[in-house]
């Protein structure tokens, strides 16, 4: 009796999206195997010509897209400790809790390519508030133009942006964990990290993979930031793949190789994506047994 | 170049005559915006569009951010909507992005647009898509006054297929107020042991600029520095580069080719010329503002325009800025052409040739154009000779914001400057002669890289030369690099389109129009 | 020890809140500036430290014929577009995490956490080469510039998060309160909506302020997609970056865009601290 129902819940929402992908995916797969650019837009059949280019002749892809992995793990590595510190902070006896809360919210409601552009003006070595603050301790950083510096200004500007995306999610988990464990616990005279460590962070465990996982990939699409902050310099030294694949597709016009470079990066982040799952799923739960 | 100014000042000294009786007409009672001039006889005149009916017809346009290009677009097409009865909708889209908006749709074989704004050297790459420019208007009187370097980069192959609305072209901006200081001069000879003038090479350019940097030289409590260079790694870097190549590479002796050698290809982008270019500009930035090498044209315009840096070279914004009335260092600024150099490369020989040498370099600018598949071509054809009227011009290049600048012969006049924007007579003289001889002075021009896919190379020279400017690269490795890139792109794009395409811009550079 | 526990902790938000709210100070005080007070160093507090000026406010109400952008109209082409795709993807993500929550699915070797896993990696695509197949699906439904079209667009963007998030809060409804429900009568659609449901609307405030929040601030597709007619409000403000960056009227558009979505942030804020979260779970 239940079985006719289960594809009424799921079907509507499934086909919807397939309905509307089909077209653009499958167009995105042709076009990575044309050479459509700027003076040849037509889908001619080069066959992997692209893909070749990519694997035996494009090594700032590769440099791009081991960059890009430094940022994601980094930034979203920072986002989930402090989401979680901030969360923990405001769970419980506070003053001013629900002012925190709705506070500790708002940087994700900006709208990044408007928001960086803010945090171009900040940073901004000459005319900015950071640099003319610090020089009152008697130091100052090229905040946006040094090779190893400009790295740290789009990890604290991501952090800033998306530490509210973790915070909320584990806010809430913390907010829905069941009293009962915790009661248990302090019967057996655990203090607050013994109960932090064998009750609130397994039960944490689901939620927190959940909100790694998603912010992962949206860490990785990271686009806007770097164009408005850095465009990827000085040199080569912030560009990530997603940013190469933009000035490839968009700046050069290049976009049966554009293609090519989405489905590659596509089919490595989904294996990327699938063996992270099965790590977090050991460490969350190894620490449970 | 004395007698061809006083020729083009005689027909604009009578306009100007005629303009001031007109003033106060009934088109710039209605239309403030031209109120210095009133409206002024021509094909294009408010008069001759109140003739059109364009009634119950919608145009639309693509054009910049505003206020640069953006506002001027919005208004005369406010204007154009009031005179013709027309509809008209702008957009308007970041700099960076006028490209792809447009080339979306146009590759898709759409045109949301009539019109759509962008430079002009996307012009190999919108060929296609364009609709030329009809002879009525190129015949036009109003198309007689615009210089000729104007036209060809709004031609191809002796076609004009994009409209004349904008001047562009780097130049070199200097403070006044430091460079013909006789007690900095002073202080400049004792310590250096040279003189202080308006850089005639780079190789001074870069003394002055180092000697004037992280220092407060005009006591505003604020710390100056030497130059203020577009180095971000983005769509503009590039032709900053080319404009400190120029000098060094493009040798009159030589001809066929500065990108390329036109009969066999070989990019020279790696010749020891190119090379000296770009170790200048790494050295450079030990004299730019902190963070210099991230610095866009925004920031270029903020630093120079407001009194940071000592030189800028590039579009005239920094300039303009400069020269706002509520500018702190307003009169304060000067213009003169590149810098040149000691000596240049050349290919043929292999060698240096050790005499002087300087080369204007044309750089792409604004320019707008009509979509082959519109619907309206009449219409749009009529809004961009409207938008480039006598009055409307006139008008436009009085506001700075407005990023409208000098691109027709009777804009070379250092009057309207002093009349209009107050501006230092001296200035305005050095500013109208600077870019008239750039225009129709030199035969030693370079014109902007337009073949397919010019985004691909230009692309390769930002990223190259933005890596030796980090110190990822040296300037020989970098520009080895762009050079191999610059083989791939042709062995992708075919060398034979490429030099077809690259061909009509040499014979401009080796004058054989 | 316990004060210094306390003291630390304080410590720590007081820290946070500073990095949370001086961008927007910093912005605050840029929006009352002109050029000359932008370009003559670091400046704090208006009248103090430079003259302040509205003119970056006013550039938001002008048209662009008078030098501004006006944001008023984008302001609710983004509301429509984002409000109804944000409802449909709940009212869509919704039903199928449910489905993915409580029945067991089987495609071959395709199971349950695969489709989930579906749904979530729409996302990982970089959106870049995704603007021409898009623009050229549109047009041939004559969608392009027009607010079903960014809908449409908006529900694949949006739906994957929904179902991602909602699978989680569901996974965590006890299966007995539908298993009751189903005893005392229900069928399955019945359970769904007037037992379930009920139970998870913190999950759905949280979910539905995702799919919010990534509508509202999407500036890629609505940038490719839309020419004249639609324009959403980060379009809009975009379009005040000329070559000369206005700092003071992009800060200003940067509050303002904000505003909007402060009221979710309190409504999400009450569910949070009413208890709703942990009441689901009685």
């Amino acid at each position: 009796m239940r079985f006719g129902h289960k594809y009424a819940f799921l079907l509507p929402g499934l086909l919807v999206l397939i309905a509307i992908l089909i077209f653009p995916i499958l167009f995105t797969v042709r076009l990575s195997l044309s050479g459509w650019n700027s003076y040849n837009p037509n889908l001619d059949f080069v066959g992997i010509k692209n893909y070749i280019r990519l694997f035996t002749s494009d090594a700032r892809f590769w440099e791009a897209f081991f960059r890009l992995s430094f940022f994601s793990f980094t930034t979203v590595f920072l986002q989930y400790v402090l989401g979680f510190g901030l969360a923990l902070l405001v769970w419980k006896d506070i003053l001013f809790k629900r002012f925190f809360r709705v506070l500790f919210l708002i940087p994700m409601m900006t709208t990044p390519v408007i928001m960086t552009v803010i945090w171009k003006t900040v940073f901004h070595e000459s005319l900015g508030p950071v640099n003319d603050l610090l020089s009152y301790v008697g130091v100052s950083y090229n905040w946006l133009s040094d090779p190893v510096v400009s790295k740290f200004t789009v990890i604290i500007v991501e952090v800033w942006q998306w530490t509210p995306f973790m915070f909320l999610l584990l806010l809430a988990g913390l907010l829905s964990l069941p009293k009962e464990a915790f009661l248990a616990a302090s019967i057996d005279g655990a203090g607050p990290i013994r109960k932090f460590i064998y009750v609130t962070f397994p039960l944490m465990a689901p939620i927190s993979i959940g909100a790694i996982i998603i912010r992962l990939i949206e860490a990785s699409k990271i686009m806007d930031t770097i164009y408005v902050l850095t465009s990827g310099g000085p040199g080569t030294s912030t560009e990530t793949t997603s940013f190469y694949i933009f000035i490839k597709g968009l700046r050069e016009f290049q976009f049966g190789y554009a293609a090519a470079m989405s489905f590659t990066y596509l089919i490595i982040m989904i294996i990327s994506l699938t063996v992270i799952v099965n790590v977090l799923v050991r460490v969350f739960n190894g620490r449970n047994s | 170049m004395k007698q061809r100014l006083r020729h083009y000042i005689m027909p604009l000294a009578v306009t100007l005559g005629a303009a001031s009786t007109a003033s106060g007409d009934q088109w710039s009672d209605q239309f403030p915006h031209i109120a210095n001039t009133g409206d002024i006889a021509g094909e294009c005149s408010y008069e001759s569009m109140s003739q059109k009916d364009y009634s119950g017809r919608t145009l639309t346009i693509n054009t910049h951010a505003v206020p640069v290009m953006g506002e001027p677009t919005a208004l005369h097409a406010e204007s154009f909507a009031a005179l013709t009865g027309a509809t008209v909708d702008v957009i308007h889209t970041p700099a960076g992005d006028l490209y792809s908006k447009a080339m979306i749709p146009f590759q898709a074989g759409q045109a949301p647009y009539d019109i759509v704004f962008g430079f002009s050297n996307f012009i190999r790459d919108w060929l296609p898509y364009l609709e030329p420019v009809p002879e009525y208007y190129v015949n036009m009187r109003q198309m007689q006054d615009v210089t000729q370097s104007h036209i060809d980069v709004n031609s191809w192959d002796g076609q004009m297929v994009q409209f004349p609305i904008d001047g562009d072209r780097h130049y070199l901006k200097y403070r006044k107020d430091v460079i013909d200081n006789p007690e900095m001069q002073a202080k400049y000879l004792a310590d250096t042991g040279n003189e202080l003038r308006v850089p005639q090479t780079w190789k001074e350019y870069a003394e002055m600029a180092s000697y004037f940097n992280g220092w407060d030289w005009d006591n505003d409590g604020e710390l100056e520095y030497g130059s203020a260079e577009v180095m971000k790694k983005d769509d503009l870097m590039y032709a900053a580069f080319f404009s400190r190549s120029v000098a060094y590479s493009k040798n009159p002796r030589t001809e066929g080719g500065f990108f390329f050698d036109l009969e066999t290809m070989e990019p020279l982008i790696n010749n020891p010329g190119f090379v000296e270019a770009l170790t200048d500009w790494v050295e450079a930035t030990s004299y730019v503002p902190p963070g210099g090498i991230n610095f866009g044209l925004g920031d270029e315009i903020n630093s120079f325009g407001g009194g940071q840096t000592l030189f800028s070279f590039s579009w005239d914004d920094a300039f303009v800025a400069a020269m706002e009335d509520t500018s702190p260092i307003k009169n304060q600024v000067g213009v003169a052409p590149l810098p040149g150099a000691d000596r240049v490369w050349n290919r043929d020989t292999g060698a240096w040739d050790d005499t002087y040498n300087q080369a204007p370099y044309i750089v792409w600018g604004w320019t707008a154009a009509v979509a082959k598949k519109s619907k309206n071509h009449e219409m749009a054809f009529d809004y961009l000779c409207f938008f480039a009227n006598d009055a409307n011009h006139q008008a436009d290049i009085a506001i700075g914001r407005f990023g409208v600048n000098p691109f027709k012969k009777s804009d070379f006049v250092p009057e309207i400057y002093v009349e209009r924007q107050g501006w230092d007579p001296q200035i305005a003289q050095e500013y109208s002669e600077t870019l008239l001889d750039m225009e129709e002075g030199s035969t030693n021009r370079v014109f902007p890289l337009r073949v397919p896919g010019v985004f691909e190379f230009t692309s390769a020279v930002a990223t190259g030369t933005s890596k030796a400017l980090a110190g990822q690269l040296s300037p020989q490795e970098a520009l080895d690099e762009v050079a191999a890139e610059w083989e791939a792109i042709l062995d992708r794009v075919g060398r034979d389109n490429v030099r077809d395409a690259y061909a009509i811009g040499v014979a401009l550079e080796d004058n054989l129009r | 020890m316990r004060s210094f526990y306390t003291t630390l902790k304080y410590l720590a938000v007081t820290l946070w809140t500073i990095f949370v709210i001086g961008p927007f100070l910093w912005a605050l005080s840029t929006s009352f500036k002109d050029f000359n007070s932008v370009t003559s160093g670091a400046k704090y507090i208006p009248w103090a430290q430079f003259e302040p000026t509205l003119d970056g406010w006013r550039v938001l109400t002008k048209t662009s014929a008078q030098g501004g952008v006006d944001i008023i109209e984008p302001f609710f082409n983004s509301l429509t577009v984002t409000g109804l795709a944000s409802l449909i993807s709940i009212v869509l993500g919704t039903l199928a995490a449910y489905a993915l929550s409580r029945y067991q699915f089987k495609f071959g070797f395709v199971k349950n956490n695969d489709i989930t896993f579906f749904f979530i990696s729409q996302r990982i695509m970089p959106p870049v080469v995704l603007a021409l197949p898009f623009f050229i699906l549109l047009s041939n439904f004559g969608l392009l510039d027009s607010i079903l079209g960014l809908i449409i667009v908006y529900i694949v963007l949006l739906m994957p998060i929904a179902v991602w998030i909602m699978v989680d809060f569901f996974n965590k409804v006890p299966r007995e309160i539908d298993e009751t429900a189903l005893v005392d009568g229900c069928n399955p659609f019945e359970a769904f909506f007037q037992v379930v449901l009920p139970n998870s609307i913190p999950g759905l405030v949280v979910a539905g302020m995702f799919c919010l929040i990534f509508g509202w601030t999407d500036f890629f597709f609505s940038f490719f997609l839309t020419f004249t007619e639609v324009q959403l409000l980060p379009v809009r403000i975009v379009a005040l970056n000329s070559s000369i960056t206005p700092w003071w009227s992009l800060s200003a558009a940067a509050l303002v865009s904000v505003a909007p979505l402060l009221l979710v942030a309190f409504i999400v804020e009450r569910f949070l601290s009413k208890g709703n979260l942990s009441g689901a779970l009685k």
